[in-house]
């Protein structure tokens, strides 16, 4: 795996560069796959929240070249920000990008649509080699393609590929060294007029005159009969049901170990940097701060990776776009769009990674109002914690909490729902609705090694960019907990129940009480900000229901809360009013500082990312408080 | 729409987009009314090859579909409705695309 910094894959100036590009769908990313070895890392460029994948060719393929993957083009007309950073590469509008030859690749099953976007290639005079994907493909569509008489006809060397297999890769790369030092004269594609109606007109005539495809397309087959009971009337969608069921089994059920031993292994490494120097503080900090406050977050990760995993999985057989299909209807009603149905998925794992996935909607109005919604997504930091109240809450039997802990996850769908609607029938009934158009892709049977790869990608893309303002949030938190005011010094460390934390919470206090709870589960609320689920680390702290033993901690928590009184009135905390009120403030809260800072980054401004914090806590709290009052002054405590 | 009269008179009537329009009550009985002459492809039966005629719609919208291969003269096929009816499922130049039904209604078949 790759596990080089960003300085190992800087461009060689010496060397040439690629620029990939083609069509969605077209094979363009498992292709950058098999020249760079998996070799690549994805790019970002200041302004645009579109990121590009660049590496190095494998040494043994000949000369060493830089490649850049630009995301895939559908039209240059009215694009997206992932399209228009990838027109202005071809076009040689981008300051950092200056690519110095192409590698077009082109779907052999859907030739013209393909060869109608190298007119924009053709037109840039660069040296250019076609990469044709798919042809594997063109079996189940019944034709057959002279690849000589393409290339004759478009004065471009074309080289089939399988880029799964490594088919034709070194090939490619031959081919462009051809090209070295040759005059880059006109070739067909740049002689494509560049309106739409002229420009296919000029490819269906060229491709006519080239007899390069004997016999017309029939459609494929396969791709027709698995997708008429995919989308069939009836089973279409108890088939997407069962594929989203079993994704979530996948990411709760298959994660859990490895969560375990990333928990055991992050209090271990924690524990043993307190044991360097018991006394020292910064070694405090390093341990419980930092390591720990990671810990947190990083438990996250395998869950994370089972979701990028089983996200390209999908993309790559070709149902990803399907399902987006399926519920376009629904999604688009509220102001959404049917790929806004990734992101929210992921939403249920965690919000970070789901951030990111919001970049495949095209339209900025709908992935804005995606992005908005996103922080209602029952996430999985907040299952702990569902978890300890729901236990509280319902201690007779498990299967009680179970149905509260589903009803929680409808609710928190259809809470979601609402909320777009409401946003975009109200604040963004302007912006004009986007176009859907998608492309199916045709069915395959996914590679595994091109999908781990991929996966791999994603995975690392998220830790560099979610990793450091996890970091920071931590630490920050941590020192908020553990440092207090004490007389004569302006900062000491101080055990919790002094700290900033809890000045804090104490001077809440007149806050807190009308969500029946006091200033101890204050703390608890604002450490949650670091990660939902350190709630139960610090009520365990402020309880002092500390125990060395994992098993019994949740019963120690859970005895100490049922007994904890207020000083003052020596009523009952925890009683059915005020845990009601405290899920329902864990349901609507945006406490996740990481999930501001990642929205922030995205969105390239603080406007989003302050709105939802402050409308989803403020929510939050108001409800929090509607429910306890109402459900006291009906008579239950 | 175009409606005949049974004298022979035909008066052709058009219909823009969502519009209602009412006939006078005398007239009703004396109307015929046939196959409309432009439709668009959310009316075409499934699996049936129509061509396309011409695009109608927001401009830039329509340039975006003209851009993506949908011009005049070519050849598309309803594949399929997806369960809740909407989007329905084109073929295209050997492409699937999933169109929602007020895209689809921007093109005008022959």
């Amino acid at each position: 795996m790759s596990t080089q910094t960003a300085g190992d894959l800087a461009v060689d100036p010496k060397d040439q560069v690629v620029c990939l590009v083609g069509m969605p769908n077209s094979g363009k990313t498992t292709l950058m796959n098999a020249l760079t070895g998996g070799n690549f890392k994805t790019a970002n460029y200041a302004g645009v929240t579109v990121s590009v994948l660049r590496g190095r060719t494998r040494p043994e393929f000949g000369t060493p070249r830089n490649v850049v993957d630009l995301p895939g083009v559908h039209s240059s007309v009215e694009p997206s920000p992932e399209e228009e950073l990838a027109v202005a590469v071809i076009e040689g509008r981008h300051s950092k990008v200056q690519p110095d030859a192409f590698i077009l690749v082109v779907d052999a099953t859907q030739l013209e649509r393909h060869l109608k976007f190298g007119g924009l290639v053709g037109r840039r005079g660069k040296p250019t080699v076609v990469a044709l994907t798919m042809v594997d493909l063109l079996d189940r569509t019944g034709q057959s393609l002279s690849v000589l008489k393409l290339a004759n006809a478009l004065g471009i060397p074309v080289v089939p590929v399988d880029p799964r297999t490594g088919a034709g890769v070194k090939e490619v790369l031959a081919a462009l060294d051809g090209l070295k030092g040759m005059l880059w004269v006109g070739n067909a594609l740049a002689e494509m007029p560049p309106e739409p109606v002229a420009g296919y007109k000029y490819v269906t005539e060229l491709l006519r005159r080239s007899g390069a495809v004997s016999r017309t397309a029939r459609p494929d087959s396969l791709t027709s009969r698995i997708d008429r009971f995919v989308l069939h009337r009836y089973f279409g969608f108890p088939v997407f049901f069962l594929v989203l069921i079993s994704l979530f089994a996948a990411i709760f059920w298959l994660a859990q170990p490895f969560m375990d031993v990333i928990d055991a292994g992050f209090a271990a490494a924690a524990a043993g940097t307190k044991a360097i120097a018991p006394e020292s503080v910064i070694m405090q900090f390093l341990g419980d701060g930092v390591i720990a406050g990671v810990g947190a977050v990083a438990v996250f990760f395998p869950q994370i990776m089972i979701l990028f995993f089983l996200m390209t999985l999908l993309e790559d057989s070709g149902y990803l776009a399907r399902g987006a299909a399926l519920v376009d209807r629904p999604l688009s009603f509220l102001g959404l769009h049917g790929r806004s149905f990734v992101p929210m998925l992921s939403g249920y794992a965690c919000a970070i990674p789901a951030v990111f996935a919001a970049r495949a909607i095209p339209a900025r109005r709908e992935r804005m109002l995606t992005i908005w919604i996103l922080p209602l997504m029952s996430c999985s930091a907040r299952l702990p914690v569902y978890a300890l109240l729901l236990a509280a809450l319902l201690p007779a039997a498990a299967w009680q909490a179970g149905l509260g802990l589903a009803a929680i996850y409808v609710a928190s769908l259809l809470i979601a729902s609402i909320i777009a609607g409401i946003t975009a029938r109200i604040f963004m009934k302007h912006g004009k609705p986007s176009l859907l158009a998608m492309e199916l892709p045709a069915y395959r049977i996914p590679r595994w090694w091109p999908i781990l790869r991929m996966t791999w990608a994603r995975g690392s893309s998220y830790l560099q960019r979610a990793g450091i303002p996890i970091l920071i949030v931590s630490a920050v938190l941590w020192m908020v907990s553990n440092f207090g005011h004490v007389p004569g010094r302006f900062i000491s460390p101080t055990p919790m129940e002094d700290s900033f934390a809890s000045t804090l919470g104490q001077k809440m206090e007149p806050v807190l009480r009308p969500m029946g709870v006091d200033w101890r589960v204050g703390v608890g609320l604002i450490s949650a900000f670091a990660a939902r689920e350190v709630f139960v680390s610090s009520m365990a702290i402020v309880f002092h229901a500390d125990s060395s033993d994992e098993q019994t901690q949740q019963e120690h928590l859970l005895k100490e809360m049922s007994s904890a009184v207020f000083p003052d009135t020596g009523a009952r905390i925890f009683t059915p009013a005020s845990i009601l009120g405290l899920v329902v403030f864990f349901f609507f809260s945006l406490q996740c500082f990481s999930t501001v800072a990642v929205v922030k980054k995205e969105m390239g401004s603080w406007k989003l990312a302050g709105l939802q914090l402050l409308f989803y806590t403020g929510l939050g709290y108001l409800l929090a408080v509607l429910s306890v009052q109402t459900l006291r002054a009906f008579g239950v405590a | 729409m175009r409606s005949r009269f049974t004298s022979g008179i035909v008066t052709v009537v058009k219909v823009e987009n969502d519009s209602r329009f009412h006939l006078e009550g005398h007239l009703k009985g004396h109307l015929q009314i046939v196959e409309p002459t432009a439709r668009t492809l959310t009316s075409i039966p499934l699996n049936k090859e129509v061509r396309i005629g011409r695009l109608d719609g927001p401009k830039q919208d329509c340039a975006r579909l003209l851009d993506l291969g949908f011009t005049p003269g070519e050849p598309i096929v309803v594949t399929q409705h997806v369960p809740l009816g909407d989007p329905l499922i084109v073929r295209l130049r050997g492409a699937l695309l999933a169109l929602r039904k007020r895209e689809a209604d921007w093109i005008l078949v022959e």
